[in-house]
């Protein structure tokens, strides 16, 4: 009984140190207006253009291996969403390989909070705004074009908040491999999110069993957006609703497990 | 080589050897390119699974990929950030006093930092051919002039990038900057989608600027979408846009340079 106490209590200061830190970050971004704007708007751009290129596609073409064009739409929407919610809840851990290189998680241990919300909130990327808002416009625009109702935003909800979790928490896991791989870059990371980008705007039936296999078991992502949408859109039938949660309970633990083991294995600069 | 070129070379070789200093580089180019290309070929294979659209067959469309991977790989993978640093970071003062042109300097340390990517390139391409075989140049003048068109990428993205660059001396941020250009890039050189799938309207826009020449223009002379006049002409205008963005460049610099700030000072 005291057990659990003890760790509610340090679940609820945990979250109260992640969300200071997290509106600190947004204090300072209001400091500096037009560095704002360039990145939310860069951050737009590239999907204004994954709009431009799937209307020009579908000018062309009735549907994408069964996929009509708003279906695609949500299920660049939500992929977007998903990854500009990275950037706004944990774009800090794209810092993991320089803290790491650099000695900078030693102070971050002595302060009472865990090491991974202080590596998380030290940074918003800003570009997120502009993705998250553009990517929910697409969502809506697919879901409204797409026939769907007020009925299935329920099942929505649930596919997005389990799409974030399980994005931010890949993202995390991957960043903590710098603990072993020295270097500033966050390499595998990097290129979860781009060929998520290129493949994962795809229906998965394009593509060879292997690349469905991995998607959906060995590097989960199928389960961010391609398996919410499909279940909505009817390409899948409602059981694979259950995906989704456990995903993102396994992706969270994953990362949780990881950033800990990295965190023994992490030995300060010049040693 | 002259002396007249010997920094140039110097400046060239320097790059060159940094970038293959990181040899993970080389691997990540490659499964990014890689994966980008075999997503593009698993989506025209089942759309062009019935037939031709706008032009392209499954067997033009192999071949366009793959030109796309080409290109996408020698202007993404080149080292862009190396000059917007020395901006950022006030570097640009040193370099100002040092009895090199500034903009000639960068130019060779880019034009060496995409030979850097040759490797990837040829990797990729092989990898490419022995999977999707795809077919040909329409003829062997066509194969030359695709070369020569591929040649001209390197001023070509020199210019596009060294301008994009510039603005880092407003700005003080580049990020922003580069994934602006690199969507813009990416869209209208008709990497993303051939320009022909494209409206009248959408067209007429691309073909005012200078991203089709990324693309566009080695593709469609490769696969004979245009006859030698035709060729030469893109091929001209190709040219025209690197020497018109050399000569823009300079322009904007002076106006620039005199916004140069080093660490907030």
């Amino acid at each position: 009984m005291a057990d659990t106490t003890l760790r509610a209590s340090a679940a609820r200061h945990a979250g109260g140190v992640y969300w200071r830190s997290l509106v600190a970050q947004i204090r300072a971004i209001t400091e500096y207006p037009a560095d704002f704007w360039v990145m939310a708007s860069a951050g737009v751009m590239w999907n204004v253009l994954q709009f431009a290129f799937l209307t020009v596609l579908f000018a062309a073409v009735p549907d994408v291996a069964g996929w009509r064009y708003h279906e695609m739409l949500m299920l660049s929407g939500l992929l977007t969403v998903a990854a500009g919610s990275t950037a706004l809840l944990c774009d800090g851990v794209w810092s993991t390989g320089t803290y790491v290189l650099k000695g900078e998680i030693d102070y971050r241990i002595t302060r009472p909070a865990p090491v991974v919300v202080q590596v998380a909130t030290s940074h918003i990327g800003m570009q997120g705004f502009g993705e998250v808002g553009f990517g929910l416009v697409m969502v809506a625009y697919g879901w409204i074009g797409a026939g769907m109702g007020l009925a299935a935003v329920p099942v929505g909800v649930l596919g997005l908040a389990c799409a974030i979790v399980i994005e931010c928490a890949l993202i995390t896991a991957l960043c903590a491999v710098n603990f072993w791989l020295k270097g500033n870059n966050s390499i595998f990371a990097f290129v979860l999110l781009d060929l998520q980008h290129n493949a994962m705007t795809m229906p998965l039936a394009l593509f060879p069993a292997a690349v469905k296999i991995v998607t959906m078991f060995v590097v989960p992502v199928a389960f961010v957006n391609f398996v919410p949408v499909a279940v909505l859109t009817g390409h899948l039938t409602s059981w694979w609703l259950v995906g989704p949660p456990l995903t993102a309970a396994a992706s969270v633990l994953l990362a949780a497990g990881l950033y800990r083991l990295g965190l023994r294995s992490y030995d300060s600069s010049g040693h | 080589m002259s002396n007249a070129f010997a920094v140039d070379r110097a400046f060239a070789v320097i790059a060159f050897k940094r970038r293959l200093a990181y040899k993970a580089q080389w691997l990540v180019a490659l499964v990014l390119g890689g994966g980008a290309m075999l997503v593009s070929m698993a989506m025209w294979r089942e759309l062009l699974s019935g037939g031709a659209l706008s032009g392209y067959d499954w067997d033009a469309m192999r071949a366009y990929v793959i030109i796309g991977f080409i290109t996408a790989t020698m202007v993404f993978g080149a080292a862009d950030w190396h000059i917007a640093d020395r901006i950022l970071d006030g570097h640009v003062a040193i370099d100002l006093t040092k009895p090199v042109d500034f903009q000639r300097a960068r130019a060779a340390e880019y034009v060496g930092s995409m030979f850097s990517t040759v490797p990837t390139v040829a990797l990729g391409v092989l990898g490419a051919w022995i999977l999707f075989d795809p077919p040909g140049p329409a003829s062997a003048t066509a194969g030359v002039l695709t070369a020569v068109s591929l040649v001209l990428v390197f001023p070509l993205a020199f210019g596009l990038t060294y301008l994009t660059v510039l603005v880092c001396f407003w700005t003080k941020r580049y990020l922003g900057v580069m994934w602006l250009r690199e969507a813009l890039l990416a869209f209208f050189s008709g990497m993303m989608i051939p320009l022909a799938f494209m409206p009248s309207w959408l067209q007429a826009v691309a073909w005012a600027l200078p991203f089709p020449h990324f693309t566009t223009t080695p593709s469609a002379i490769y696969l004979g979408h245009v006859d030698t006049a035709g060729a030469l002409g893109l091929l001209a205008a190709e040219a025209a846009w690197a020497a018109g963005m050399w000569f823009g460049a300079r322009i904007v610099f002076n106006h620039a340079v005199r916004k140069v700030t080093v660490h907030g000072g």
